[in-house]
């Protein structure tokens, strides 16, 4: 199992961190750009997602997966994004997510007088956090399969 | 993603810390503003700042998810004043049209240890509670007013706090996009 | 609002609280940080800045002095330098940050000065740390509330906050106040 990278998108879309851990193809475009289209494909599918549907949705959107990897999204209330690309085999991964989010992010992003909300993360803290955090996940394997 | 309840915040500090360093921040932004209607905006522009990170603290801890309307809401504001200040206010006096209400509170960790001198009787001394409920409401989409409409500090027997909803603010579109 | 005209209870009518109320961290954190960036809105340079930390703190310490004193030492203030260092160490590090601070020692090169080490400071705990250590460290704050608490009990000193395993308060005692606590031993 492994995953891949992570982008976390502020509640206007604009990109506040990305890393990557076993990256193993680039889409060949520069990182702004690649963002932007992510971001642009969540805020579509989303609204998909919600038009589309049946039934009153609560949570609407989650993954989608492909035969190679999962891309697994969450939202906050306040309209923060986390998107996670793993392999296929990766379990529980909301989970991950919300911790991401409530141990990492508002610990080290939130609470720091430092760090500026809507400017990409610079913290050194998160990014060892996040870094360590990712790592100990049971999904994380360093070497891709 | 519903966190249990129990390990919603449990790491506390004492309060007078928080008393000392806020009264310590007014008592400095009365010297660099020299005026106190200045000093009161600028509190509820704090406050704000402190709203929009604090309700991620809130959302990530609770692992609540949207309100359903605005009662709804009530409460969980209700509940965030417990587990940040320690003190839990009543909601009341509900407008007519559902659309506003007041936070009662009988005591306040901010005033505690708190007296205005008489040429302060303007300061709106708890204005960064007014700007912590802006900014953490318009996080989640709430576009609301909020001010002070009783004050201890000023010899009212309780601090009451009106919220009036405005609007629902909708989500941002992607750059490029129409 | 009307500026009601009832009588009022004076604070001093009131009776002392026992200071046990408790908020949670997060929200001293985030006001905290509030404080840091006021402050650094209002300095064009990382000293300037400290100092208004610096005397933030100060004006913390000095509102501790007496409401600390009169809750748990009966009113009764220290007159040896050893024992307002424990105190700061011990009563007042408990009361305001739940625990004691880590260590205290006397530098071996100048007698006037001591350290207080904390590894990790309250305020420090959600700020990452520059990686040149040389610049801001916000237990400036801290440093502020010790100095104005020596000061303020008639024990005249400098107090400033370094990086140092963690991070280390330095207490630089004026020779006066080293003489005199030297006079009272030799009684």
């Amino acid at each position: 199992m492994t995953i891949h990278n992570i982008y976390i998108f502020d509640h206007k879309g604009g990109l506040l961190y990305y890393h990557e851990w076993n990256r193993i193809k680039q889409s060949g475009m520069t990182s702004e750009e690649e963002a932007k289209l992510m971001y642009g494909m969540l805020f579509s599918i989303k609204s998909f997602v919600n038009k589309i549907s049946p039934i009153d949705t609560k949570e609407g959107f989650l993954y989608y997966k492909t035969s190679k990897y999962t891309l697994h999204f969450m939202e906050t209330p306040s309209r923060i994004k986390f998107v996670l690309n793993t392999d296929n085999n990766a379990q529980d991964m909301r989970e991950l997510l919300q911790q991401i989010y409530s141990q990492v992010f508002v610990e080290y992003v939130v609470k720091n007088p430092l760090s500026k909300l809507s400017e990409p993360i610079q913290s050194e803290l998160f990014k060892t956090k996040l870094d360590a955090f990712v790592k100990q996940s049971p999904s994380f394997l360093a070497k891709p399969l | 993603m519903s966190r249990s309840s129990s390990r919603i915040d449990t790491k506390k500090v004492n309060s007078e810390l928080v008393t000392l360093t806020y009264g310590a921040l007014v008592a400095q932004m009365i010297k660099d503003l020299d005026n106190a209607d200045d000093v009161s905006k600028q509190l509820e522009r704090l406050g704000y700042n402190m709203g929009i990170r604090i309700v991620e603290d809130f959302l990530s801890k609770t692992g609540s998810g949207r309100c359903l309307d605005l009662k709804d809401t009530a409460d969980k504001v209700q509940m965030a004043f417990k587990m940040y200040l320690g003190v839990q206010p009543n909601v009341a006096n509900w407008s007519a049209a559902g659309d506003e209400f007041s936070f009662i509170l009988d005591s306040n960790p901010l005033t505690e240890l708190v007296e205005l001198p008489d040429d302060l009787k303007n300061l709106k001394y708890c204005n960064i509670i007014c700007g912590v409920l802006r900014g953490a409401l318009e996080m989640v989409h709430l576009d609301v007013q909020s001010w002070i409409v009783q004050d201890q500090l000023k010899g009212d027997s309780n601090t009451e706090i009106r919220l009036k909803f405005i609007r629902r603010l909708e989500d941002s579109i992607p750059a490029g996009e129409d | 609002m009307s500026l009601s005209n009832r009588p009022k209870t004076s604070i001093l009518d009131k009776p002392l609280s026992k200071g046990k109320g408790e908020v949670s961290l997060s929200c001293f954190a985030l006001l905290f940080s509030e404080v840091v960036q006021y402050s650094q809105n209002k300095s064009s340079t990382v000293p300037e800045l400290q100092n208004r930390l610096h005397s933030l703190g100060y004006n913390v310490g000095s509102k501790i002095i007496d409401l600390y004193f009169v809750r748990e030492r009966n009113a009764k203030r220290e007159i040896k330098l050893l024992n307002i260092l424990l105190f700061i160490k011990s009563t007042l590090w408990k009361a305001l940050f739940g625990r004691e601070a880590e260590k205290l020692e006397h530098s071996n090169d100048d007698e006037n000065t001591y350290y207080l080490m904390e590894k990790e400071p309250l305020v420090n705990k959600f700020i990452s740390v520059p990686r040149d250590k040389g610049s801001l460290n916000c237990a400036i704050f801290i440093a502020g509330i010790i100095e104005s608490v020596l000061t303020g009990t008639g024990f005249a000193a400098k107090v400033t906050a370094h990086w140092h395993k963690g991070t280390t308060y330095m207490v630089k005692f004026d020779e006066s106040v080293v003489a005199r606590d030297k006079q009272l031993e030799d009684k």
